[in-house]
């Protein structure tokens, strides 16, 4: 690891002064368990650390009055795991418990897991397909950009260097009337292959009136497909495989088109007889 | 430098360190508890696991300035008798610690419940992954009293052991989670004696 100092401010205001005063070498710090890695096997060495870990306010789960859920970017997943969601927003608790392993999970935050931007990554994931807002501070204000604008490539996002994320919104849980998230991974610790989501809403006859299909960790950010609102799941699994990776030659290619065919057919078929229960 | 207080197994520790430090180097070479093991720096191992405000953690991936003013369990902490040094092995102390494997269980002044079953179900082989694998089950039977071994493989899913083959870990485990729970002692305290009924 190369050397750094060490700095922890208070309050977000301080966090994004301290990252313009040190400029590019400065680095924020949540959970560190994506960015030690990194600084342990050299491939980073930021001059300075600006941790979020003395933040408050920065972690936890509150409610906007028209129910859209706002999680601070500081939230570990273990938090998620325990905090009682309602409908579907309780689909993040599900994903943010069935990653990586328990130790883990009680260092790793949504925040730092969005900003790494590693295509196989859940969250991040989770985020395009349910079509949620990231709220970012720095130095020239506040802003807000939908998670999949966000994300630009692998390890790439939308934020400047003097900007820190600092929640993700979820929409209101009538956006949605089901929301089914699944992956494949070949051993539970294992970080997912595929990873695919389904969000649907009802429409007033047996057709949804909206469904929103996502595929990723097969590209280097996650892809909204254009899918039928009325596609069966087989349908949608045939639209995906086509689209995500359409000139799969090699073998691992071809494997990783399987998986997103078949997990785009778990999903579209779970979420639609999830509405018919619901 | 940086100056770092933490509570070790309910001692003051502190020290100016690099910001560099790990919280794995500050327990093991600050500290000076060397049952948290170094197994890969890498987060993938899990014999670095400690608890920090009663999280478990891999400490190989967490620095210490990040857990400042911090109350940490090291396995170590979970059978505190044990932390008196043991400068003169006599065979007086040796007798006393080798007893029959169903006397040896977890009691406050004897080990952790988990710790005991691992002695009783044979689940240590060269030692390694143990302290980490103790923390982990210990972490997770405390939120999980009644899982299955499923769940218990799940639990360790982070945890890498290259010699037992996990089975008598997840015996073990099992046999703490009935002992945590309160429940009876099995008639001659056959471990591992649950293995078989649900196939693995
Ligand atoms: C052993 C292991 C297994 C894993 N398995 C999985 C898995 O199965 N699935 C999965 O999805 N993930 C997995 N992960 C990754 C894990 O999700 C991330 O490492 C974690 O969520 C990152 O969060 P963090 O708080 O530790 O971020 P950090 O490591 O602190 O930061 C990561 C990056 O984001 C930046 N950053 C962090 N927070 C902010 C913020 N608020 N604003 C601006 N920039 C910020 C940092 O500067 C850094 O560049 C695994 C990780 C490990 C170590
Ligand atoms: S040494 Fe920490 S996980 Fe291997
Ligand atoms: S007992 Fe040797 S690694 Fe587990």
């Amino acid at each position: 690891m190369r050397p750094f100092t060490w700095l922890a401010p208070d309050t977000t205001e301080e966090a994004v002064a301290l990252l313009r005063e040190h400029g590019s070498g400065a680095r924020v710090i949540a959970g560190g368990q994506s960015l030690l890695l990194a600084m342990k096997e050299r491939t980073v060495g930021p001059s300075h650390l600006v941790s979020l870990g003395g933040i408050t306010g920065l972690a936890g789960v509150t409610t906007e009055p028209d129910g859209a859920l706002v999680v601070g970017a500081a939230t570990t997943y273990a938090a998620l795991t325990r905090a009682a969601l309602r409908g579907w927003h309780g689909v993040l608790s599900d994903v943010a418990g069935d990653l990586a392993d328990r130790p883990v999970r009680n260092r790793g935050t949504i925040g730092g897991a969005l900003c790494a931007a590693d295509p196989r990554f859940d969250v991040p994931a989770f985020a395009v397909g349910v079509d949620a807002v990231l709220r970012i501070s720095g130095a020239g204000g506040d802003r807000t950009l939908p998670a999949g604008e966000f994300l630009l490539g692998n390890g790439l996002t939308a934020i400047g260097q003097d900007e820190i994320l600092t929640a993700v919104v979820l929409p209101p849980p009538a956006t949605w009337d089901a929301v089914v998230f699944e992956k494949f991974r070949h051993r539970v610790f294992d970080a997912a292959i595929v990873s695919a989501t389904c969000a649907l809403r009802r429409g007033s006859g047996a057709t949804p009136a909206a469904v929103r299909v996502t595929v990723a960790g097969a590209t280097a950010t996650p892809v909204v497909l254009a899918v039928d609102a009325g596609a069966t799941g087989a349908h949608a699994g045939e639209v995906a495989a086509a689209s995500v990776l359409p000139d799969a030659t090699d073998e691992p290619t071809r494997y990783r088109r399987e998986l997103v065919r078949t997990l785009v057919r778990r999903t579209v078929d779970r979420a639609r007889t999830q509405q018919g229960s619901a | 430098m940086q100056k770092v207080c933490l509570t070790v197994n309910g001692r003051e520790v502190s020290a100016e360190i690099d910001e560099r430090t790990l919280l794995l180097e500050f327990v093991r070479d600050v500290a000076g508890l060397t049952g948290t093991h170094n197994g890969c720096l890498e987060a993938r191992c899990g014999c670095c696991v400690i608890e920090v405000d009663g999280d478990v953690v891999k400490s190989c991936n967490v620095l210490a300035v990040q857990v400042d003013g911090a109350e940490v369990t090291t396995i170590e902490g979970l059978a505190p008798q044990r932390l008196a040094p043991v400068d003169h092995i006599t065979t007086q102390s040796l007798a006393g610690m080798y007893r029959p494997l169903e006397a040896v269980r977890g009691t406050p002044d004897d080990l952790h419940p988990v710790q005991a079953a691992f002695h009783r179900c044979h689940a240590v082989q060269c030692g390694f992954c143990t302290p980490g694998m103790v923390m982990v089950l210990k972490d997770y039977l405390e939120e999980n009293p009644e899982p299955t071994r499923d769940d218990v493989r799940r639990a360790i899913a982070g945890n890498l052991c290259r010699c037992t083959g996990y089975q008598h870990i997840v015996d073990a485990a099992m046999e703490a989670a009935a002992e945590l729970r309160g429940d009876p002692a099995p008639e001659g305290a056959a471990h591992g004696a649950t293995a078989a009924a649900d196939g693995g």
